[in-house]
């Protein structure tokens, strides 16, 4: 029991983190950013580079992934979602498009082959017969430090507000003063330097593979779809219900049914509560 | 008259120049041309092309090589066998074929009654075949020992090392989910564990695109076995880094693909100390006679892309290849009722230090191995009983240490290092 209370909690806390930054887009741009997975992709993949092959200090491999990411949040609303703009369909395949390019450019430049990333603090931590290994203790701790600096953000800074009021009304807040534009491109520089957080410690939990971005994705959506849109508390919750339910499947059911149970709630909330959980219009 | 005698001379000289068109043998390759495994087959089968060609060629012909890719699926794994037998009309076909894929392609190879040489695929229902219907098998040869010969020298690596040296009396099965998976698992519950006197306390499966196991180590654990036995052949570099990065508290032994290559240690980052495996020969860590360590020097410097070091199909399709060309010489060609009797007698020694070390040879076809009771032809003459000095052993255990060397820590005759635990788990 204690190996599954440990074990969901660091699961549950990487869960968040990586639904974070999908969520953030979903609430303010309204836009589902199936492209979202490529952050971490890319993240995992930009650490891998700097960090392991080229030998340099992991915080420098951390600090440039999240760069990288927020870098390519920008450049995606700049070039593809802002020319698109009000165009769902043309968004969701335009990003679809762009995670795949990303796939095989990747493939390009790493080969196809998996590959695992040393941990970002090796070692482990025995506790009542319970492991817990520090780079997953440290990714909980980053995820819990990040989830509650965002929403203090959200909530009580100015341009947190601002995006609360574009979340809610994009038309109201534009007469209101604020500079949609310029919440969007704050939106999305933060999520892509999240999915890249994200994707170093997913990576350095599992493995690195071209296709790493669909079970992150998978992830996300499902948290979204479970919690509502919106909602850091809603994100946060519905990531530990759908962690501790893994965990808990793969320890006492069947490590196969693993991802199942996930899809089952999703469509059991959409039967029943179409607006999710913890449903709202806001953040 | 002069027209009757103008036709026939060009006739004549149509069926020259169709002759010389095709004066060259054809070795069709099936595997997959992305994989170490598929890689390893194809460069042995390069460098002996570039030997026999070097000397003459076979038959006074050259030997030219055609790929066809399967991408490791078996549906592609049957088209690039058709693309060989109807396109290219190959004489001789070599596989690096994975079992599945093999298993796919083999009612073409009935049909189309080919010669074709496997050097990966190890699936004893195969061998049961020739067995069974020898006549439209016949074309068909398997130079690694097959999964019987493996499983019954394993098991002495179970009563030896894991029973007796080691201690212990019970072990979880964490095993894939596939066909190679349940096959491995059924020899593990039903021969190794009764033979050694070892408990199998219980079976976790699963799926085979599992990137976190760190529930399934826990349920491992919680078993109370005293040591876990994983079965795995896709993505085992995974499987294997968690099992390091978590510093699971038991010992792990078993089939672990990804462990059987050089890249393993660069493949999981480094975290690969401890994993150990069961492998054909020769493997990694297996001491070379020289014959088999100057085709290792030759395949270096040719290939500066992984595999670095051949998987032991590399020197099977070496040794098979020129196997198969040499009977091809003895009987004048690949017609089937000569050249399969020219097969049948190639046997190749290597020795070392004036022992047997390798061969590659053949069970006849009446044979009877003693120790499994059984008819093996078609198959690599293998010995499975010490001091192992009628063949090559079916197979070793190799280990990988936490420094990134690995070793040959079973049988005896041939290890190179000793069977540890990885220095987290306390005996």
């Amino acid at each position: 029991m204690t190996q599954i209370i440990i074990q969901g909690l660091l699961l549950s806390g990487l869960y968040a983190l990586i639904a974070m930054g999908f969520t953030l887009i979903f609430s303010i741009g309204r836009v589902l950013n199936l492209a979202y997975g490529a952050y971490l992709l890319i993240g995992g993949y930009v650490y891998f580079y700097f960090a392991q092959m080229m030998g340099m200090p992991k915080l420098v491999g951390v600090l440039l992934a999240v760069i990288v990411g927020a870098a390519m949040g920008l450049a995606k609303y700049r070039m593809i979602v802002k020319p698109l703009k009000g165009d769902h369909v043309a968004i969701e395949i335009s990003t679809l498009i762009l995670a795949i390019v990303l796939q095989s450019g990747v493939i390009l430049a790493f080969g196809d082959s998996s590959k695992i990333l040393l941990p970002i603090i090796p070692g482990v931590e025995r506790l009542a017969g319970a492991t817990i290994p520090y780079s997953n203790l440290l990714a909980a701790i980053v995820s819990w430090a990040i989830l509650i600096s965002l929403y203090f953000f959200v909530n009580k800074t100015h341009t947190g507000r601002a995006m609360q009021a574009v979340s809610m009304d994009a038309k109201g807040a534009a007469i209101s003063g604020i500079d949609s534009d310029r919440i969007n491109m704050i939106t999305w520089g933060i999520s892509g330097a999240l999915g890249a957080l994200a994707g170093v410690f997913f990576a350095s939990y599992t493995q690195l593979t071209p296709s790493m971005w669909v079970a992150p994705l998978i992830i996300s959506v499902a948290i979204v779809i479970v919690g509502g849109i919106g909602s850091i508390i809603g994100t946060l919750i519905v990531a530990h219900i759908i962690g501790f339910m893994e965990i808990i499947v793969t320890a006492m059911i069947a490590p196969e049914l693993r991802g199942v149970f996930t899809m089952v709630l999703i469509i059991g909330v959409l039967v029943i509560r179409p607006q999710g959980l913890f449903g709202r219009e806001e953040l | 008259m002069t027209i009757l005698r103008n036709s026939a001379a060009l006739l004549g000289a149509m069926a020259l120049m169709a002759t010389a068109a095709s004066a060259e043998i054809k070795v069709g390759f099936i595997g997959s041309l992305s994989s170490d495994t598929g890689l390893s087959t194809l460069r042995g089968a390069e460098m002996a092309i570039d030997e026999l060609n070097a000397k003459g060629g076979v038959l006074g012909q050259q030997i030219v090589l055609v790929k066809a890719d399967t991408g490791e699926d078996v549906t592609e794994g049957v088209k690039a066998y058709e693309f060989l037998a109807e396109t290219e009309e190959v004489d001789f076909i070599i596989s690096g074929s994975i079992d599945d894929v093999s298993l796919g392609w083999l009612p073409r190879m009935q049909e189309f009654q080919i010669p074709t040489l496997d050097t990966w695929t190890s699936y004893v229902g195969i061998i049961d075949m020739i067995v069974d219907d020898y006549d439209s098998m016949r074309p068909y040869f398997m130079n690694i020992a097959s999964d019987e010969a493996l499983a019954t020298l394993y098991i002495d690596f179970g009563k030896d090392v894991l029973k007796e040296k080691m201690g212990w009396d019970s072990v979880v099965i964490l095993a894939e989910d596939t066909a190679f998976g349940g096959a491995i698992t059924g020899l593990v519950t039903e021969a190794l564990a009764p033979n050694a006197g070892i408990d199998v306390t219980e079976i976790i499966s699963f799926d085979i695109t599992t990137n976190d196991f760190a529930p399934i180590f826990a349920k491992a654990e919680a078993s109370g076995a005293d040591f876990i036995y994983l079965v795995s052949s896709v993505n085992s570099q995974v499987v294997s880094s968690q099992y390091v990065k978590l510093q699971v508290p038991m010992g792990m032994t078993g089939v672990n693909v990804a462990a059987l290559g050089h890249e393993f240690w660069e493949d999981t980052g480094g975290a690969g100390g401890g994993i150990s495996t069961l492998s054909p020969v020769p493997s990694l860590g297996f001491a070379l006679d020289p014959v088999n360590a100057e085709f290792l020097a030759q395949y270096q410097a040719r290939y500066d892309t992984r595999p670095s070091i051949p998987h032991f199909n590399g020197y099977n399709a070496y040794h098979g290849l020129k196997q198969a060309m040499a009977a091809a010489e003895e009987a004048g060609g690949f017609e089937l009722d000569a050249w399969v009797p020219a097969m049948e007698k190639q046997d190749d020694i290597f020795k070392k230090d004036g022992e047997m070390w390798l061969r590659w040879g053949w069970w006849g076809n009446d044979e009877i191995e003693p120790r499994t009771g059984r008819a093996y032809p078609h198959n690599i003459r293998f010995d499975i009983t010490e001091p192992y000095d009628e063949g090559a052993p079916s197979m070793v255990v190799i280990q990988w240490y936490e420094d990134g060397t690995n070793a040959v820590v079973y049988p005896d005759k041939f290890k190179t290092g000793e069977f540890v635990l990885p220095s987290w788990v306390k005996k």
